[in-house]
């Protein structure tokens, strides 16, 4: 059981959190500057008194071994420095067979430019011992990579440690000294903003700049992002930051990829007439220009079919999940042109929309890239693709008539049932959340929505049964909702907690179950025998059933169950 | 020592001879003839010339049931010689080098005294081929330095050298680090039966078996040579250097092992000379497989330490350099890697 070690807060894998030890309250991440430090942890292996710390040298040979410490070390993590593929295996292994309250040590490893990775992969606790080392064999560090200083110049910075210290034609010993002392103070430099970034759930960010120093960290991030199941239980439901899409490696996103899974997997099978629409700069796309003008002219049939929105490097949009993070929150850079991994990316997620739907008619309403997608999706599906554009532009007059009769015609044609266009926002995001057929349980008769886009709330019979939050792009559910929801046999999304009446925060230690695939944020049911409470989870629910410490779930309605 | 830390990986140890087992057909070198080659050494205080040279016999028994974590001879060894071919071989080397020599060495990369490697027989007839030779050096595994062999060999030669790789004079390491399956008190054993038959004793000492800090392997080399003082006539300081599939190739590979820096063999030589001869031939020094410093005052430092290795003078170091720096924070901060060396 950890006792010293809690995490306050979580950026994916990454984490900060307090350390107690020596009568001291450390910050994690944190990086352990003295000699003294390094003795007291490394005693601490053979003594586990008030901190237990464990080694683990072989991550691959765990096995059944139960390490409980406060302090997992990662023995002998300095092999990995040019090893990416051991790294990450490594980091991984470690991190999913100790508690997820431990904190985790990479010995000698860190430097200015591998720390944001390090913590991006799950390292709570690192060292100055390498810049050192570094500094010693003649390299001074910095963010992007190394230099090796000569005998005659100094080297350009202006961090506390260079400022007023010119080296120039100094003796080695000097030079070395302060290359030594720039060397961890562009350690200390790097660590704040790596906290900072997780502060603002922008770390991933942070790390896809990062990892071009060099080819081994841009292999480490890409052999981490080959391990998507170990982000995505680690990634938040959503975040209020705004993904940025400027790599890559940015398609490879934890969040971007289950959101497809989940459109795919989770979603309420579509029928009749499929409206596609290319992007816009501004989200939610019903508030872009670009988007207004379209549902303005098929205003009247908007009822009758379905809209999705295709776009880099989400995929594809549905426009009931609009608001949902990170279709909601997203940036890319746009020039136009789409790189072939862009275009491939986008053309599968197409291809997997209108095969698990039954779709009679696509409409595509888009040009340039967006139309090349779908001429070669449209290759390989059964359903044709009939094109509102030609070359003139989607906002053109033109274009817009076209469109409209389109839309028109295909409506004639299959009269499709008439639905509530404000109530998709909620089944979608209602399926997206809590998984396929959600909806259907807990809006039972004709729900009726009310409020202003997009801010929704809905009654079904009569209660208040959910709100779709602006903020967040989720749906909150009433306690009448959560009743709806887990039915006879309470399961999924749902936290067993000890026998009190949860308000506030529920602690970690206060939960005695919770299903796995609870994500940060997501919102959760807070059961015991006399109580239904409902709130947001602020960690996963396997987190919160192997920690002992930190807070699990902020309540927001409790009721007599 | 070192109970809590790398005793995983310390226990990976048990499949060092599993290692060899799996070599690749292109390590194992076959040799047609014995391999001999002549050089310089000291005796009594005078620098005098050599000749070494290695039988091929079937090699040491140890390294086939278990092996040693840092040996790579069993390579050397030829596993369907005979007596008779050997015998034959150890001839023509003589034929080819003379005998003027002060001293020759006979080394089988095993155990001479070993009678399943070299028949009692055969031993005694190239001991006594080399009886007016000022000294002969063999070595052995302390197992078969037994009064009773030494009685034996001593009647065909009076002015045999005994080397027996000690390596540590630390039961612990020596045991767990490089499996080498006898104690301190058989050393002293068999020390004891060599110079109760007139022979002097060598022996050799491991600077850095694997899964020790750079400051952990000094400190152990020092204190082995305090402690082997009473029991060895000279010592040959053996820097471990990584040798083709053994263990510590092994660690090597994974970044979890590097041979001693040429600064702690400088300081080991410097601090232990006075008391008893001590030399030194840096194999491979000064390459990544060897002991090895920065790489710009390697080749000066290795040509010092086989000149202190004749004169037992310790004026022979003078090179300094930058990568001092280096070394005594290696020294100091190489235990917080937990396992990894700080520097390759």
């Amino acid at each position: 059981m950890t006792r010293q070690f809690e995490v306050t807060l979580r950026d994916g894998a990454a984490r900060l959190g307090k350390l107690r030890w020596k009568e001291r309250e450390l910050t994690t991440p944190h990086i352990l500057e003295s000699k003294e430090d390094l003795e007291l942890l490394k005693k601490a292996v053979t003594d586990n008194e008030e901190l237990r710390v464990e080694v683990v040298s072989d991550p691959d040979d765990i096995g059944s071994r139960e390490i409980t410490a406060d302090v997992v070390i990662l023995g002998a993590a300095l092999r990995f420095e040019r090893d990416p593929r051991g790294l990450s295996r490594a980091l991984m292994s470690v991190r999913e067979s100790i508690n997820p309250d431990a904190a985790l040590y990479t010995p000698a490893l860190a430097t200015p430019a591998n720390l944001s990775m390090l913590v991006y992969a799950g390292v709570d606790l690192i060292d100055t011992v390498l810049p050192e080392v570094k500094a010693r064999e003649g390299f001074v560090l910095y963010t992007d990579g190394e230099d090796r200083f000569d005998e005659t110049q100094g080297f350009p910075c202006v961090c506390s440690a260079c400022l007023g210290t010119a080296v120039d034609n100094a003796a080695i010993e000097q030079r070395i000294a302060r290359a030594s002392e720039h060397n961890q103070v562009a350690l200390r430099a790097e660590l704040s903003r790596v906290r900072r970034h997780i502060g603002q759930g922008t770390l991933r960010e942070l790390v896809e700049g990062r990892c071009r120093a060099t080819p081994v960290m841009t292999a480490f991030l890409r052999l981490l992002d080959e391990a998507y199941p170990y982000f995505e239980r680690r990634a938040p439901l959503v975040r209020t930051a705004t993904l940025l899409a400027c790599s890559q490696e940015s398609l490879n996103r934890a969040e971007i990829l289950r959101f497809n899974e989940r459109v795919i997997s989770r979603l309420t099978q579509r029928e009749g007439i499929l409206l596609l629409l290319p992007c816009s700069a501004r989200k939610p796309y019903s508030r872009s220009r670009s988007h207004k003008v379209v549902l303005e002219c098929v205003r009247a049939f908007r009822p009758f079919i379905n809209e999705a929105i295709m776009t880099s490097p989400i995929g594809i949009v549905p426009r009931g999940l609009e608001v949902m993070y990170p279709a909601g929150n997203y940036d890319v850079p746009v020039t136009g042109k789409w790189t072939c991994d862009e275009k491939e990316w986008v053309r599968g997620r197409l291809i997997e929309f209108v095969e698990v739907n039954s779709f009679t008619t696509v409409i595509a309403h888009v040009d340039g890239p967006y139309r090349e997608i779908c001429d070669e999706a449209a290759a390989m599906l059964d359903v044709d693709v009939v094109y509102s554009v030609e070359d003139e532009g989607v906002l053109s007059p033109v274009a817009l008539q076209r469109l409209e009769e389109m839309v028109k015609d295909a409506v004639a044609a299959h009269s499709p049932k008439r639905r509530d266009v404000r109530f998709d926002y909620i089944r979608d995001t209602v399926d997206y959340q809590f998984g396929k057929s959600t909806s259907a349980r807990i809006f039972l008769s004709a729900p009726k929505v009310r409020g202003r886009f997009p801010t929704y709330y809905v009654s079904d019979g009569g209660r208040r049964v959910a709100t779709l939050v602006e903020k967040y792009g989720t749906c909150a559910l009433t306690v009448e909702g959560a009743r709806r929801y887990i039915g006879k046999r309470a399961s999924q999304y749902c936290v067993w907690i000890d026998d009190f009446v949860p308000k506030g925060t529920v602690f970690a230690i206060g939960v005695q179950r919770a299903d796995p695939v609870i994500r940060p944020f997501d919102e959760v049911i807070v059961l015991n025998d006399n109580t239904i409470a409902v709130g947001r989870a602020l960690m996963s629910g396997w987190e919160m059933q192997r920690s002992n410490r930190g807070a699990a779930v902020a309540v927001r309605h409790v009721e007599d169950r | 020592m070192k109970r809590t830390q790398n005793h995983e990986a310390r226990d990976q140890n048990v499949s060092a001879s599993d290692i060899r087992a799996n070599l690749n057909d292109h390590h194992v070198r076959s040799r047609t003839q014995p391999v001999a080659w002549t050089g310089w050494d000291l005796l009594n205080g005078e620098t005098v010339p050599t000749l070494t040279v290695v039988l091929r016999t079937r090699g040491c028994y140890w390294a086939r049931r278990k092996g040693c974590t840092m040996c790579g001879f069993v390579c050397d060894s030829n596993p369907s010689a005979t007596g008779p071919d050997i015998y034959r071989e150890f001839l023509g080397v003589l034929a080819r080098f003379g005998k003027e020599f002060k001293i020759i060495k006979i080394f089988t990369s095993g155990s001479f005294l070993d009678s399943e490697e070299l028949s009692p027989d055969v031993r005694n007839a190239i001991l006594a081929e080399l009886k007016d030779v000022p000294k002969t050096i063999i070595e052995s595994r302390p197992e078969f330095v037994t009064d009773e062999n030494c009685e034996e060999i001593a009647r065909s030669n009076a002015h045999v050298e005994i080397a027996i790789g000690l390596e540590s004079s630390n039961d612990y390491i020596r045991e767990r680090y490089i499996n080498k399956g006898f104690t301190f008190r058989d050393f002293i054993r068999a020390s004891k039966a060599a110079r109760s038959s007139g022979f002097t004793v060598k022996s050799y000492l491991l600077l850095k078996p694997p899964f020790l800090t750079e400051a952990e392997a000094m400190r152990d080399t020092i204190q082995s040579v305090k402690d082997t003082t009473e029991y060895a006539d000279i010592i040959s300081l053996n820097l471990c250097n990584v040798q083709r599939g053994t263990f510590v190739e092994k660690l090597w590979k994974k970044r979890l092992y590097r041979p001693p820096w040429l600064w702690t063999a400088v300081e080991v030589l410097t601090q232990t000379a006075g008391n008893m001869p001590i030399i030194c031939d840096p194999v491979a020094g000064g390459m990544r497989r060897g002991p090895h410093n920065c790489g710009i005052c390697d080749h000066e430092i290795v040509a010092e330490i086989r000149r202190f290795s004749l004169s037992q003078d310790k004026a022979s170091f003078k090179t300094t350099c930058a990568d001092k720096v280096l070394w005594n924070f290696v020294l100091e901060f190489e235990e917080y890697s937990y396992g990894a060396p700080l520097v390759p």
